[in-house]
């Protein structure tokens, strides 16, 4: 037996060893590292640190949020991050309680939600006091946002406060002509006709800035699944509201959209899946929407276009 | 803070204090307990939620740590009733809980990101970042605290009923004469095994939990007879699959607890095939000596039977033995070399003949068969 134990031990020191050899996931320079949550966050803070920071972004793009998990490459991030921003409002669950609590040590930490008036977040009727995380489809929101981040920056590099400035001064623009064409966009369905069905409730301030009425099937939770009676209801309400299309989306399964459609079907009226929405993740480069801009650009035409 | 060294601390923690409870789980065959405590306690966060209103409340914690002890009472309570074997009564209570937890979501907290994972960390990847600062002061990873008391507890409950648990887990029957009561014993361990899994759940997540838990108790168990000698060895290669694990996903920059995991899968593996006792090579290589065996009684046998016949030279002839006992001839080559090399047989002209040796040895093993199915068919 000890011969054994001792096989097996040099079978497991090279790797031991091997294993210290750390894998750097910020290049070596003298720039802060920041750690950014999604996607989305990822790119606002791209848009206004620019060149001036290291950043890393967690989850890839297509990620719920709620089913992230770490890879070891993010926990050296983490270990080595000067800040963490993240997007709050529970979005990130329980890793939120843990950046908090990194903040009484050596490192800075930020909601880009923090400075948002809680009054205009959405609260849930059947359990009030826990609000709606997916503030970003409201490009108000999401201004409000960039000035946080850009605060937060300003405070890790007061030298480079010129810089993030300026950033910021040119983002709100493009966000300001984002917000133009979004409305431009959404006036092209009359009023009485802009329902937005999806399968998640992530579209509840969306829905509130431009004017739809958003109908999710499953609850704001990824992780539970949609009731028979949710889904009957929501079926109904198509077929009496002559819904054209219904969207999927890309960090939820299809299939109980899918599910939904068939139901509607049942009743003797045909919906559409108008396509893909994105919604707690930019796209990615092969579809050229792996910023903010252009995954909400790419949101509100397929919307626009399959309501129609 | 080096959450690389802090990982494995915690992986080798969670490891030796699963594997104590593990061990006994594992001989009491209710493995899966662990993957049921790991689901029903929603149903503890769904309750402790509703009464608090809250998803940041530290009474969500309490309220899965209880709903592992209902868990595990219940399917006590099911199982003493000796009307269903145990894995039936988790197979009962866990869907049972747990689907009235994922109803009580559908039906009134639809809106709320409410799941296991919003209340209880389950990432080992971020355990190191989940830390005890006091006034500024940085004392460390919770998970070691939590994970180091509950290993302490498990520890000062298996020395102190070592012998209560030994004579429970194998011989209930014989602990009722010696007026222990497996019930209250039992309870015991199954609460031990419901601290640890809620906890472990917090701090490694719980695919790790059942990981850590099965599976070194179920190596050890292919390498070991004696239970104090099980319960050390599981300890190690659980302790081991962690520290191989983290390292190999360091290197390649997956998931820690994929990894941990993956590599416990592995150890057990490589050990269900070489172990030296109950390995399936050594199992294998007993099954092949023992078919030479027989084969090479039966040879005997024949030769025994047909020696004092008159047409001996055609019944033990090589040709003919190879047609009686239907052998490839390769095979009957074989065996006819090792009886040779035992000086059981010697053959002359094609004609096999026994020696006084083989002779002598026919008879005793023929008469040892002939023994045993008399005491078994005519006592």
């Amino acid at each position: 037996m000890k011969k054994n134990l001792l096989i097996l031990f040099t079978l497991v020191l090279p790797i031991i060893i091997m294993g210290c050899e750390k894998k750097s996931s910020f290049p070596e320079n003298d720039k802060p590292n920041v750690v950014a949550t999604t996607t989305l966050v990822g790119d606002l803070v791209h848009n206004i640190g620019g060149d001036k920071i290291n950043l890393k972004t967690l989850m890839g793009p297509g990620i719920d949020p709620h089913m992230y998990k770490a890879s070891a490459g993010d926990v050296t991030a983490m270990q080595k991050a000067d800040m963490i921003i993240y997007s709050g409002i529970h979005l990130e669950g329980k890793m939120e309680d843990i950046f908090e609590n990194l903040e009484k040590i050596d490192k800075k930490v930020l909601a880009v939600s923090k400075d948002i008036d809680r009054s205009k977040l959405l609260d849930f009727a059947t359990n009030p006091g826990n609000y709606d995380p997916h503030i970003w489809f409201d490009v108000s929101m999401w201004k409000e946002s960039a000035l946080a981040v850009n605060q937060g920056l300003k405070e890790l590099m007061p030298e480079e406060a010129e810089t993030f400035d300026k950033n910021l001064e040119s983002y709100l623009l493009e966000l300001d002509e984002l917000d133009r064409y979004v409305k431009m966009r959404s006036n092209e369905i009359p009023r009485e006709k802009r329902i937005l069905v999806t399968a998640h409730d992530a579209f509840g301030y969306f829905g509130e800035a431009y004017d739809f009425q958003v109908k999710g099937l499953q609850g704001i939770s990824t992780a539970a699944e949609a009731g028979t009676r949710d889904m009957r209801n929501l079926a109904n309400f198509i077929v009496e509201n002559q819904v054209k299309s219904v969207f999927v989306e890309t960090s939820v399964p299809r299939k109980s959209i899918m599910a939904l459609q068939e139901a509607v079907k049942a009743q003797g009226f045909d919906v559409k899946i108008g396509g893909e929405l994105y919604s707690d993740s930019t796209g990615d480069e092969s579809m050229g929407t792996e910023t903010y801009i252009e995954t909400f650009r790419a949101n509100i035409d397929t919307i626009v276009d399959g309501l129609k | 803070m080096n959450p690389e060294l802090e990982i494995q601390m915690i992986a080798v923690i969670v490891a030796v204090a699963s594997s104590l409870p593990g061990v006994f789980l594992v001989l009491r065959r209710m493995a899966m307990m662990t993957d049921a405590i790991t689901h029903t306690i929603l149903l503890g966060i769904v309750i402790a939620f509703f009464i608090t209103g809250s998803l940041t409340s530290p009474l969500l914690v309490v309220g899965a740590a209880i709903m592992g002890l209902l868990t595990v009472f219940l399917t006590e309570v099911l199982n003493n009733t000796n009307l269903m074997s145990k894995d039936s009564a988790i197979g009962i209570v866990f869907p049972l809980l747990f689907s009235i937890a994922i109803i009580l979501i559908s039906k009134y907290a639809g809106s709320v990101h409410l799941d296991t994972d919003s209340v209880l960390l389950g990432q080992i990847e971020f355990a190191p970042f989940d830390r005890i600062i006091i006034g500024g002061k940085d004392f460390g990873p919770r998970a070691i605290y939590m994970m180091g008391t509950i290993l302490v507890i498990n520890l000062v409950f298996v020395v102190a009923f070592f012998k209560e648990l030994k004579i429970v887990t194998f011989d209930p029957a014989l602990a009722a004469v010696l007026g222990i009561t497996p019930t209250l014993i039992h309870y015991m361990l199954m609460g031990v095994v419901s601290v640890t899994a809620v906890g472990a759940f917090e701090a490694v997540g719980s695919i790790l939990v059942i990981a850590f838990m099965v599976g070194p108790p179920v190596t050890a168990y292919l390498l070991t007879d004696d239970l104090k000698k099980m319960i050390v060895f599981s300890s190690i290669i659980g302790a081991l699959n962690g520290v191989i694990g983290f390292n190999i996903a360091m290197q390649a920059d997956v998931s820690i607890a994929g990894t941990m995991a993956v590599v416990t899968g592995i150890t057990f593996g490589l050990v269900f095939i070489f172990a030296p006792k109950k390995g399936l090579i050594t199992t294998m290589n007993r099954r092949r000596v023992q078919k030479k065996q027989f084969a090479a009684n039966s040879l005997l046998f024949h030769i025994l039977n047909h020696e004092r016949e008159d047409d001996v030279d055609y019944h033990n002839s090589i040709s003919n033995i190879e047609v009686n006992l239907n052998w490839h001839k390769g095979y009957l080559d074989k065996i006819i070399d090792s009886l040779m090399d035992n000086k059981q047989i010697i053959i002359e002209n094609n004609i096999i003949y026994l020696t006084d040796e083989g002779r002598e040895y026919s008879i005793k093993s023929y008469e040892d068969i002939v023994g045993s199915l008399k005491g078994a068919y005519l006592s």
